[in-house]
Parts: structure tokens; sequence; C-alpha cells
């Protein structure tokens, strides 16, 4: 991948390609410095004036109180719960799909696709209501099921759209001479096409992920008990009006952000490969 | 392994599996193929239901309810009589005109920024020999980062006596102006927070697709003497349009939807000068509880999301013919 192209020359119109990329660095990376840095300081050094740019004395007040004090344990067992089984979900039945729509003879696959993608840029504000009103019809108000079958539906098409562009690289002979063996569908689809989409699995596994784990509009419409709070939604309700504890927030914050930053880092190329397969694709 | 290569695959939608299929022998084939098609149905089936009934038929009950008299009480709702005054209410209050304007101009600066920054960003990493996968690792972290935190980070160094831009500003001589006490700075804030977390996400796109351009384009264009500026504007831009394109056309209509930023760092204010579409809607609904209007305010959203996507197929199809020919 590391190729250099200096003979082309930007660099004369980007001059000091390190001072570039560490001007980029930097802004990426300040305001995490100082989220990480804020959780540690004490509650009183996080409101001080002048601000403390090392936390000094280095303190874990705010993690004791985000979790002893506020149910911030219990609201990421809430948020794990909805995002890990609508992503088994949406994986299972997107795989589904996804062969179908890439492999099998279906008529009016093009108009389902589009309406898939556009269903999957859909803003959330234009479905909250109804849902939130069906939901309450069906006594489904603050439930995990309140979240994991919206969720499971909003990221179902991107999924699709994922699973679909891997499945339609995968060659066909093998699939024939399973069939020809007299292999059920169902079989085919799971020793065969299966194992070849894996790193397409893995892209749109990652996505549906992130995204339940980030969703905050559904989360907070429909589940706005303490009991079944996701992290968005307790880390946006934590405090009062008039005093936002940033110090807890904080604490609070850098534990949701770890596990989602690991994932994201340690799959870094199948979350690249599906950024651009949604961008060039949809 | 195969990852998605670029439009190569864009173009292979439906027509080319019905073009290969044609030449087949007909007969046996053709009931084969019939029971492929249904099996294809029975499969796809579980989707359609799953999306069909919580967002197609949801958004359908939003029209519904956006055109009704709905009368909300502890128990449960009903609809009543088909009315116009929902619209009407909307067309009529000075709040969602404003949120209307707000939100497209929001979003026209917002797409605009990110994709000059972005694909300037993309530009100085791809010239990068060493740490490439370290930096594009770290523009992964904004954009895996819960919107909800990134506000209040941002809040917090925003905040008017303990933020650390004010400690900054003040520091500079510019006094200590309340960043979101007023409707300006308080956008141009909110601007700059969404960018952080947003311009990553370009910033990868343009990235991987410059990377896979091929290597002979730039000497061809070395050759004839061009400049480095013509050989970005005249060889890779054109390459990269479909990318950034669509690029562009994913970030206007997320940028629409806009909600957790403006309800977590501003709450809409001040006044009402950050209240996004969304956040109009959600307030409406859910604190107002005027679930006619407030439905209102959504279907009309939805359906400049809808134009937007309509407008954005013109472009896919496009460049699906342009591949094509």
């Amino acid at each position: 991948m590391a190729r250099s192209r200096r003979r082309v020359g930007w660099h004369r119109y980007f001059n000091g390609l390190y001072l570039s990329t560490a001007l980029v660095a930097v802004f990426v990376l300040l305001p995490i410095y100082w989220l990480v840095v804020t959780s540690f300081k004490t509650p009183g050094a996080v409101g001080s004036s002048p601000p403390q740019y090392f936390p000094n004395p280095f303190s874990l007040v705010n993690y004791k109180v985000a979790f002893q004090q506020n149910s911030f344990g219990h609201y990421i067992v809430n948020s794990a719960i909805v995002a890990v089984i609508s992503t088994v979900l949406v994986l299972s039945i997107g795989t589904l799909a996804g062969y179908a729509l890439g492999r099998l003879p279906m008529r009016g696959k093009f108009p389902i696709l589009v309406i898939l993608l556009m269903i999957s840029v859909f803003p959330a504000v234009a479905v909250v209501a109804p849902l939130y009103l069906l939901l309450r019809d069906i006594g489904w108000l603050n439930s995990y099921q309140a979240l994991i079958f919206p969720y499971t539906a909003f990221n179902l098409p991107f999924a699709i759209w994922i699973l679909r562009n891997y499945m339609l690289g995968i060659a066909r002979e093998m699939e024939e001479t399973a069939r020809i063996d007299g292999a059920s569908p169902l079989r085919t689809v799971w020793s065969i096409i299966l194992p070849q989409a894996m790193p397409g699995l893995f892209t749109a596994g990652i996505f549906c992920f992130t995204a339940c784990w980030t969703e905050f509009l559904m989360a907070l419409t429909f589940n706005s008990s303490n009991n079944f709070r996701t992290i968005p939604v307790g880390i946006a309700l934590f405090g009062s009006q008039f005093t936002v504890p940033y110090g807890t927030i904080f604490a609070a914050s850098v534990v949701a952000v770890v596990p989602i930053a690991v994932i994201v880092l340690v799959f870094r190329k199948s979350v690249v490969s599906g950024l651009t397969a949604g961008a060039v694709k949809g | 392994m195969s990852t998605p290569t670029t439009t190569a695959q864009l173009a292979a939608i439906p027509g080319a599996a019905r073009g290969r299929s044609a030449a087949a022998p007909v007969g046996k084939h053709d009931a084969n193929r019939k029971r492929l098609a249904r099996l294809g149905w029975t499969f796809s089936t579980p989707a359609f239901l799953v999306v069909g009934a919580f967002t197609i038929f949801p958004i359908g009950f939003s029209i519904a309810m956006s055109i009704s008299h709905v009368n909300v009480s502890g128990s449960g709702f009903s609809l009543s009589g088909v009315t116009g005054s929902n619209y009407n209410t909307l067309v009529h209050a000075a709040q969602w005109r404003y949120a209307l304007g707000f939100t497209v101009v929001y979003t026209i600066i917002t797409v605009l920024v990110e994709i000059v920054l972005g694909t300037c960003i993309a530009l100085v990493l791809e010239r990068l020999t060493k740490g490439r996968g370290l930096m594009m690792a770290l523009l992964l972290v904004p954009w895996s980062m819960i919107t909800v935190i990134s506000a209040e980070l941002w809040g917090y160094i925003y905040d008017a006596s303990y933020g650390v831009l004010d400690q900054i500003f003040s520091g500079i001589g510019l006094g200590h102006p309340v960043i979101l006490g007023t409707s300006t700075s308080a956008i141009v804030a909110m601007m700059v927070a969404d960018a952080w977390k947003t311009t990553p996400f370009v910033a990868i796109i343009v990235l991987a697709g410059l990377v896979m351009l091929p290597d002979e384009l730039y000497e061809a264009a070395e050759v004839d003497g061009a400049s480095s500026w013509t050989a970005f504007w005249r060889i890779a831009f054109p390459l990269l349009r479909p990318t950034i394109a669509l690029a562009v056309l994913f970030r206007i209509l997320q940028a629409f939807g806009l909600f957790d930023l403006p309800f977590v760092l501003t709450q809409g204010g001040p006044g009402y000068s950050t209240t996004s579409l969304a956040v109009l809607g959600y307030n409406t609904m859910f604190q107002d509880l005027d679930f006619g209007p407030g439905a209102a305010v959504a279907t009309s959203t939805a359906v400049l999301v809808l134009i937007g996507c309509l407008l954005f197929l013109r472009v896919f199809k496009a460049q699906v013919g342009e591949e094509e020919s």
C-alpha cells in the first residue's frame, strides 16, 4: 500500500508533508486528549479556571461516581445487549437477503436495492413518532425489544448492500457443485457462501454494532426509564439542566468509547473497505 | 478474499446477470431459474418483513398522522379526519421556516467544508510513505465516537467559565466571548464540532479512492510536464468524482437529520438559533405533545430527504452509464 508518488510533486502545494500530517493528528487528538485527561481530574479541578492541562492530582473519583452513584454499569449492559442482539439478527437475516439479491435470479432487484438504499439514509426523526405510538400501544416502551427491532430494521439495508457486494465476487462453480451434490440451499449458503463472505460479514457487523452503540434519538424516545437507558441516553441525561457534571460524563465516556475504538482500530481494514463500499456503491 | 473494488462493481447491478443467463440454453434451465427465483424471495422475506414493519410502515403512518387530527391520550391514540391544518400550521410557523433554512444552510456549509478539508487531508496522507495506516486508524476514532459524547466534550471546551477555548481566547487578547451565547458563534461552534467528527470520514473515503488510482496516470502526466495542481485537477479529480459525489450525497442526507449535536450541545439555542428540523420535530412531538404538527415536520423532512435521494439516484445512474460506455 505504501507507495510513494513523490514524482507528482504535490509537495509544492502541500508544503511540509510531515507538518501537515502532524496538524491533522493534533486536530484529531487534542479533543480526545482533553476528554481522557479531564476524566482523571478531581471534580474540583474539572471546573477550575485556568484549566489544568494535566490532571494534578490524578484521581479516579469521577469513575467511582459514574459507576457507583449513577448506574452507568447498567447502561453499558443495556447497550451491549441491544447492540449484540441487533447485530446478530442483522447478520443472519442480512446474509440470506444479500445472497438472494446478489446471486439468485429475482425480478425487480434494482428497485428493491434502491429502496433499501434510501431507507439506510432515512432520518430517524421521520419514524420515531409513529414507532413511539405503536410501541406504546403494544406495551413495548422501555424494553430491549423496543430498540432491537428498529435497530435491526434500520441497519439491515446497509448490511444487505455490503453482503451482496461481497457475494457478487464469489465464484459460481462451488455453488453449482454443491447443488449438483444435492446440498439444500440453506446448507449451500452455510458451508459454501458464508466462509467466503466472511470479510463482508465482518464489515457489516462492525458497522451495525457501531450504529447501535451510538444511536441516540430512538433510544431517548423509546427507552427513557433508568432501567433501560443505553449509554448515549445515560450520558446525555446525567446531571440537571443547571449543572453539567463533566467529570462524571467524561469518565463514563472514556469507558464507553474504549470498546468501540478498540474494535474499529483492530478491524480498521474492514471498516475502511466498508466505508468505501458504502460511499462508492451507496 | 474479495474486497469490494471501485466502481467496476457498481455496474454489476442486475443487467449483467440477466445478460449472462440470456445466453444460456432455455427449457430445463428456465425451470431451474424459476425455482431459484422463488428461493430468492423465500430467503429475502425475513429481511423485507422486518424492514417493512419497522421502517416503511412507520413512514406511511407518519404521513397519515401528518394529515390527520391526532388525539393522544394516556392509554392510546386515534387519528380522525383528513386535514391540511398540520401543514398549514407549519408553513405559518416562523420556527419551522427558520429550522428549514438553518438545516439547509448548515448542511451546505458543513458538507462543503468537510469535503474540501477531507480531500486536502487525503492528499496529504496519500503522500505519506510511512505511518499511513496509523493515521487512517487515528481518523477512525472520531468517526466511531458517540455523537452525544463529542457534543458533551465540545460543550466543555466551549464553556464560558472554565472552557479551554475561553482561556485561549483571553490569552490572545480576544476577551471572554460567550461562545454558545450568541447565535452566530453557537452555529459556528457547532459546525466545528461537526467537522471534527465527520471530516475524517470524508478523508478516509477519498484516501481509499486515491490509493486505488493507477500510478501510470501520474507518470504520464509528469512526462507531459503537467503541474501538480493540473495533475490533481485534471487527472485524479475526475476519476475520484464518483467517490466524492457519493460521499457528498451521503453526508448531505446525514446532515439533514442533524439531531444529537444540537440536542446536547446547545439544546437548539440560544433562542431557537440551532434548532434543526429534527430537533424541532422532536420537541413538537415529545415536549409539546403535538403529534400532528410534529408528524408534519418529520414528513416534510423525509420528503426533502427523498428528493435528495432521487437526485442521488440520478447521479448514481449517470455514473453507472458513464462506467458502461
